[in-house]
């Protein structure tokens, strides 16, 4: 069963390879420049010690050059990625074999269906995993001197670090076997997956994100009042006074809440928990309905 | 050709009671026969009438509603190992991986079946001139469907199932294919199940024939036995069916004749006695279709068996 996986995914596999490589050179020129010029602008020293007060020129003209990843073409191209891979991968799965009727041949060789199923989607998901765990890897390297200014938790990098991207790959793969399973057809189970998954994407982060953990509350600096600090996450100075806090809201009374920058790992478990069950969910109830449709007796 | 008398050993299939129900709709029901070890047997009925049904359930694709089924006396059940490996399939329209070389397509045999015979398969391909590195989009249909038929050989099981195996194959690669599962069947001691619904197609191969119509069986049994024990039979129109020999089966009325299938003995003492009655051996094709053209009301559960009588303006079908 490993080689019969291999053999009908290797296609998507070398694509994925393909896709890493190019996101590989994309990471090591832009990351290198970057790496260059942070040396240059802001000195690591400057932003330690003043947390970036002491060197906010140099700051705004860094920004100024490599910023560009916070624009509208940029952050849709990024969200919507690794739900693709999840769907490309996922739908044709099982809706494959139902459209060309090849499931005949495949469940009637002397390996029960749920376990060439379970095969298949072991080593499928393994895969997806390294993928998810190398892109990770590849845009936190290129990203790490952006973050030492914005932060981690702040929206484009926290959606591409830690754990989530590769949650996000396999949520999108469960529902697209699922739907594969539901609809009998890869591309219209694609299409299927891939709408529930961005909108669970894009409510878990612009909705739920920020109240994972209840936020801290603090008074807004005097020094702050007079208009010079930044109100939202990665502009420097920070209200709070430490780079990298996600601030969620400013009340009235001079009272702002925050999430502090070091929350990080602890929301990057939360969220890919969320997706990872959802994955989970979905494959779990692939399995059973495999099963069923085998041995139900209506 | 006929090597159904070596079944000490048991039928290598055997349906009790067998139904499968989907929704409220029944896909087969009440279907009961046994296929004797080493026949050639022909499932014949048209679309529809559930054939795909019982051989799903028979090879562990799809689990009965009610009744059971047996491969050489081990009950199938669906979706497991054992039942699975116990039958060789060959699916209709012999579905293989298009972007799978044939080298490929045994390599997936190997990986999923424990009695797989690669020396068979490689040496089976070799005598029909597939090349085992061919991709197999480019080839025939012919030749896709000797791959298939090859892979359930190679499986190493004692029942061979075949759904539609010719249907859309052109008449010589029909002829072809049916002679290598003549030779297969003789060479391994071999038991097959061929569906069509098209009756020419098996003729002369089959020793057993299973008539499926409505989601029940209307006739079973060795094919020369029920075809030397039906005759058509030619009368003047006005004749009743009550004076008729046997068991009318169905009845074609033209202007001046009738013509009438019937089940009987005794059929020739009695044309003796009429003048223009003729009694002529049939064919399989007209067997089959004599049992296929009775209303549905008409369905058996096994053969023979009592029915409605149902009379019509130009066919009848009667039984006793």
């Amino acid at each position: 069963m490993i080689w019969v996986s291999w053999r009908q995914h290797r296609g998507q596999a070398i694509a994925c390879l393909g896709l890493l490589a190019a996101l590989a050179v994309y990471a090591v020129v832009l990351g290198t420049s970057m790496r260059t010029a942070f040396g240059d602008d802001v000195p690591a020293a400057c932003l330690a010690h003043s947390q970036g007060l002491a060197c906010l020129g140099g700051i705004d003209t860094f920004r100024g050059e490599f910023g560009s990843e916070v624009n509208i073409a940029f952050w849709s191209v990024t969200l919507i990625v690794p739900g693709l891979i999840g769907v490309l991968i996922g739908g044709s799965l099982i809706a494959r074999e139902l459209e060309y009727g090849t499931w005949r041949l495949a469940w009637s060789q002397s390996v029960p269906r749920s376990r060439w199923l379970t095969t298949k989607l072991a080593l499928v998901t393994g895969g997806l995993i390294v993928l998810g765990a190398a892109m990770t890897a590849l845009i936190t390297w290129y990203r790490a001197p952006m973050d030492r200014i914005t932060g981690h938790l702040q929206h484009n990098a926290f959606d591409y670090e830690g754990l989530v991207l590769t949650a996000y790959i396999l949520c999108a793969f469960g529902f697209a076997v699922l739907a594969g399973l539901l609809i009998r057809r890869s591309i219209p189970a694609m299409v299927a997956a891939f709408i529930p998954w961005l909108a669970i994407r894009l409510v878990v982060e612009f909705v739920f994100r920020d109240h994972f953990m209840t936020p801290l509350t603090m008074k807004i600096p005097a020094a702050c009042l007079k208009g010079f600090c930044g109100d939202g996450v990665g502009y420097t100075p920070q209200i709070t006074g430490r780079v990298g806090d996600l601030i969620v809201s400013m009340n009235p009374g001079n009272l702002v809440t925050y999430q502090p920058a070091d929350r990080f790992w602890p929301f990057q478990f939360i969220e890919a928990g969320i997706f990872v069950g959802l994955t989970a969910a979905a494959l779990g109830a692939t399995i059973w309905l495999l099963h069923r449709r085998a041995t139900w007796v209506a | 050709m006929t090597q159904h008398d070596a079944d000490a050993s048991g039928p290598a299939l055997r349906a009790d009671r067998l139904g499968r129900r989907y929704g409220k709709v029944w896909g087969l029901r009440d279907c009961t026969l046994e296929v004797p070890a080493g026949a050639v047997a022909a499932l014949v009925g048209p679309n529809g009438a559930g054939k795909t049904t019982l051989l799903e359930m028979i090879i562990g694709l799809l689990e009965p509603t009610e009744g059971q089924v047996s491969v050489f006396g081990q009950t199938s059940r669906a979706d497991t190992a054992e039942t699975l490996a116990r039958v060789g399939y060959v699916a209709q329209d012999h579905p293989l991986y298009r972007d799978f070389t044939v080298a490929d397509m045994f390599h997936l045999g190997r990986a999923m079946n424990p009695g797989w015979d690669q020396e068979l398969a490689e040496a089976r391909v070799d005598t029909l001139g597939i090349p085992l590195k061919r991709r197999v989009k480019k080839l025939s249909g012919g030749q896709q469907a000797q791959v298939s038929l090859t892979m359930a050989l190679a499986k190493r099981a004692p029942l061979l199932v075949l759904d539609e195996p010719v249907s859309s194959l052109d008449p010589v690669a029909r002829l072809e294919f049916m002679r290598d599962v003549m030779a297969s069947a003789a060479d391994a001691a071999l038991t097959f199940l061929i569906s069509s619904h098209v009756v020419s197609e098996l003729e002369r191969f089959c020793d057993w024939l299973i008539v499926l119509s409505h989601g029940h069986v209307q006739l079973a049994g060795p094919a020369d036995d029920l075809l030397d024990a039906h005759r058509l039979l030619t009368v003047p129109r006005a004749t009743p069916d009550a004076e008729l020999p046997g068991t009318a089966v169905h009845r074609t009325d033209s202007d001046r004749h009738s013509t009438v299938l019937v089940r009987a003995d005794a059929v020739a003492l009695a044309v003796q006695g009429h003048a223009g009655w003729q009694a002529d051996r049939v064919s399989f094709e007209q067997l089959v279709m004599g049992y296929l053209q009775r209303p549905s009301t008409a369905a058996t559960t096994r053969n023979p068996a009592p029915a409605a009588k149902r009379p019509g303006p130009s066919t009848k079908a009667v039984t006793r």
